[in-house]
């Protein structure tokens, strides 16, 4: 067993957190949610310049041959920095389904464009009443000569506004909560029939809904087999989980140690606060959530990217920890920061808000423990 | 002991469900002239507009019990939005206080709710630990004013304030506590710079205000120069027996339950999922204690005592069952939570749960940070000293 980064994941850690440093101050940051699209085109040029995007790709699809470790280590610099752009939804989502099951032709027309940042994908699987079950798919592909059409509601699509083709889950046999009957397509975002309503979420991030009526979907736009969407699904999701725990741990880290920061400045009753001991050992426990979370983090992803057998049991334990430990590091530090800590003008509500919506994003903390104790 | 309400208090029960019912907002009404009709209206009932103020001062002179029965009734109706400022805060420190002139030339136009205040205590530097404030107050040669100049911070609705209530600092000798002078001012005016502070919930109420050479005649000194500390204090239990918010906390727990049960959760809804229903069962639990607590403390305040340290203990259990019914509000609605603005689809009540409850974390910081109560139960109620050296 060995805990190390590579060589070469020590060079791209080292070179995103100097990004992330450099272009990622709360200002800055604040700057790029205020204008459209709400994240950096010239950033993204970046990262792809940079070869980012091409990291969880196969050489033959054009990417660098990376795995699940790579994308942590990628997003837990990015959680440092609350980054804003797509990273998520067109490479860990969107281009995550597309490499496991795309067919020679879609692999050609949509995976270069993706590694060069020239296009975005998104993923979109979650409906109204879908609760946090991805395998609870409402939407029906009514079957036509060449193939279906689709009428319902798509939620929560992560970039959905910007994204120029959007995976889809719906389904092609089987009842609501059925896991085999899902089947996936690939519908570029101008297919007739589809809106895209874009809307902000309170991270800064930007999500969107998809009003389908009567959308066609036909032969060339399905992904992988009929009926049997829901593993390549799953397994895109728990890489989403992987990837958002690994930003929440960045954003944790930078939760704690600004608390830790804080408490030495700032003096109350003739002392700075870090001489009262009831914030001292608040600190230490956030300090301990951290770290347990760092652990389970590993585990989990190594687990995953070695398609270990207790990969599935590993990713519910996580995303339940992650959760409980995000409420912890994020109510303390505001606590803790007092007043300046509910305002805009510090970091560290904003960190917070992210780590909320990462919470409640791929199943909450309570679904992953009932799904862990299932 | 008993836990019956007697029949006085049955029928007070009763009176006060009928005013609420027959006052209540109408659509298409003016919802200004309706506000001013139903402090008019209940004005006549006998001081009605003034809950909480002694019958000397033209308040109802209400038992704890009926306290109780109108705090619980008002919640759970629809009664015009009020500024705690003025009336709840400065208005109990007048009439224990100020000088004659003062009651007369204030507490009227309070009352009628004619000029909103706003409150100055928490500055950059004394948050916690208020009474290391700064702002200075320089008596003139002749006596006739002081000369304020400083900063204070978290200032509610000071954006929309006519007068503030102000703690200043006088002198520096002595324990800090001694030369804080309590002064009252008009906000509209020259020297006064009111800078909005943004909060996580996205909303502006609270400012940064600056005082540059703002004169202060010296009848507008509430008391003694010198023990502003003493009387701000006293206020200060007051605001933090008020925000405990327990009534609205019943209230928001049975809106809870109503969200959570119109949330689809398999073939039933979210308070059929057992993580969920024992967090909201967990809730309701402490706030059925709680409420009790507020009652005991309410007959403590019967028998003639003042509410004393045991209204520590309501801000911090109050605060914390308003910021878990946030939270589970915001469980409730899901992913949708995280919406911010623009239409979506889940439930209604889910648009901007996660702004409400980031808004809510304030409860445990404003009104004396949770760690200061705990400090003063210690104290106060422990009676535990420190012998640090």
């Amino acid at each position: 067993m060995n805990f190390d980064l590579s060589e070469e994941q020590q060079l791209v850690s080292d070179s995103i957190e100097r990004f992330v440093l450099e272009n990622y101050a709360l200002e800055s940051r604040v700057a790029i949610v205020k204008q459209t699209p709400g994240f950096s085109l010239g950033y993204w040029q970046t990262m792809s310049e940079l070869g980012w995007l091409g990291l969880p790709f196969s050489e033959d699809d054009g990417g660098f041959g990376g795995d699940q470790l790579d994308t942590m280590v990628l997003m837990e610099q990015f959680g440092k920095g609350l980054v804003l752009e797509p990273f998520l939804a067109s490479i860990v989502l969107g281009g995550g389904v597309l490499k496991r099951v795309a067919n020679e032709a879609q692999r050609k027309a949509w995976l270069e464009v993706v590694i060069d940042g020239s296009k975005q994908l998104a993923l979109a699987y979650a409906e109204p009443d879908s609760g946090f079950e991805p395998h609870n798919v409402a939407i029906a592909g009514s079957k036509t000569n060449d193939g279906y059409t689709l009428t319902g509601t798509k939620c929560m699509v992560l970039h959905g506004k910007t994204a120029d083709a959007f995976v889809v889950s719906f389904r092609t046999s089987g009842g609501v909560v059925d896991q085999s009957g899902i089947s996936l397509a690939l519908i570029p975002a101008d297919r007739e029939g589809l809106t895209v309503q874009g809307f902000p979420t309170v991270d800064g991030l930007q999500s969107s809904e998809l009003t389908f009526d009567r959308v066609s979907v036909t032969a060339d736009d399905l992904l992988g087999e009929i009926d049997n969407g829901f593993g390549p699904l799953n397994e895109v999701i728990n890489d989403g989980i992987l990837a958002v725990a690994a930003e929440a741990l960045g954003a944790m880290e930078i939760l704690y140690k600004d608390t830790v920061a804080y408490t030495q400045a700032r003096e109350q009753f003739d002392h700075p606060l870090s001489d009262f001991q009831v914030l001292q050992h608040r600190m230490v426990e956030m300090f301990m959530e951290y770290e347990q979370c760092k652990s389970l983090l590993f585990r989990a992803t190594m687990e995953v990217a070695a398609g270990g057998d207790d990969a599935q049991r590993c990713v519910h334990a996580l995303k339940h920890l992650v959760g409980k430990a995000a409420f912890f590091v994020g109510e303390n530090a505001v606590q803790t920061h007092g007043g300046m800590g509910v305002t805009e003008e510090l970091r560290v509500g904003h960190y917070f808000k992210r780590l909320l919506v990462i919470e409640a994003q791929f199943g909450n903390t309570d679904y992953h423990l009932d799904q862990f104790s299932a | 002991m008993d836990i019956k309400l007697s029949n006085e208090d049955l029928s007070f029960e009763t009176e006060v469900r009928e005013f609420l019912a027959g006052n209540a907002y109408k659509d298409g009404e003016d919802p200004n002239k309706w506000r001013m009709d139903w402090f008019e209206k209940a004005k006549e009932k006998g001081g009605w507009d003034v809950p909480k103020w002694p019958a000397k001062f033209g308040g109802p002179g209400w038992t704890p019990n009926q306290h109780y029965i109108w705090q619980k009734e008002t919640a759970r109706s629809s009664t015009p939005w009020d500024m705690p400022f003025g009336l709840s805060m400065l208005g109990p420190v007048l009439m224990a206080h100020g000088s004659e002139e003062q009651q007369e030339r204030f507490l009227p136009d309070i009352r009628a709710r004619k000029v909103n205040w706003c409150q100055g205590y928490s500055e950059p530097g004394a948050g916690s630990d208020l009474a290391s404030l700064k702002t200075k107050a320089v008596l003139s040669e002749d006596g006739s004013h002081y000369v304020v100049n400083g900063t204070k911070i978290w200032t509610t609705m000071a954006h929309i304030a006519d007068w503030i209530f102000c703690l200043t600092r006088t002198s520096d000798a002595g324990i800090k506590q001694e030369g804080i002078t309590f002064l009252l001012f008009p906000m509209k005016q020259e020297g006064i710079e009111v800078k909005p502070i943004i909060t996580l919930g996205g909303s502006h109420s609270v400012n940064t205000v600056f005082f540059t050479d703002i004169k202060v005649p010296v009848e507008n000194r509430v008391g003694v120069e010198g023990k502003g500390w003493t009387y701000a204090k006293g206020l200060l239990e007051h605001e933090r027996t008020g925000i405990a918010g327990i009534s609205n906390s019943i209230v928001a727990l049975e809106d809870l339950k109503q969200k959570a049960s119109s949330v689809k959760r398999g073939n039933g809804s979210l308070m059929d999922v057992p993580s969920f229903k024992s967090k909201v069962a967990a809730l309701e639990i402490d706030l059925m204690a709680v409420e009790y607590t507020e009652l005991r403390s309410l007959a403590t305040a019967s028998a003639g005592t003042a509410p004393g340290p045991e209204s520590s203990i309501l801000k911090l259990k109050g605060t914390d069952i308003q910021q878990r019914i946030q939270k589970l509000t915001m469980e409730a609605g899901g992913q949708f939570s995280a919406a911010w603005g623009g239409t979506n689809a889940g439930p209604d009540f889910a648009r901007g749960g996660m702004g409400g409850y980031m808004s809510s974390r304030v409860y445990t910081i404003y009104g004396g940070a949770s760690e200061v109560q705990k400090d003063i139960v210690t104290k106060k109620v422990l009676g535990i000293k420190s012998t640090k050296k």
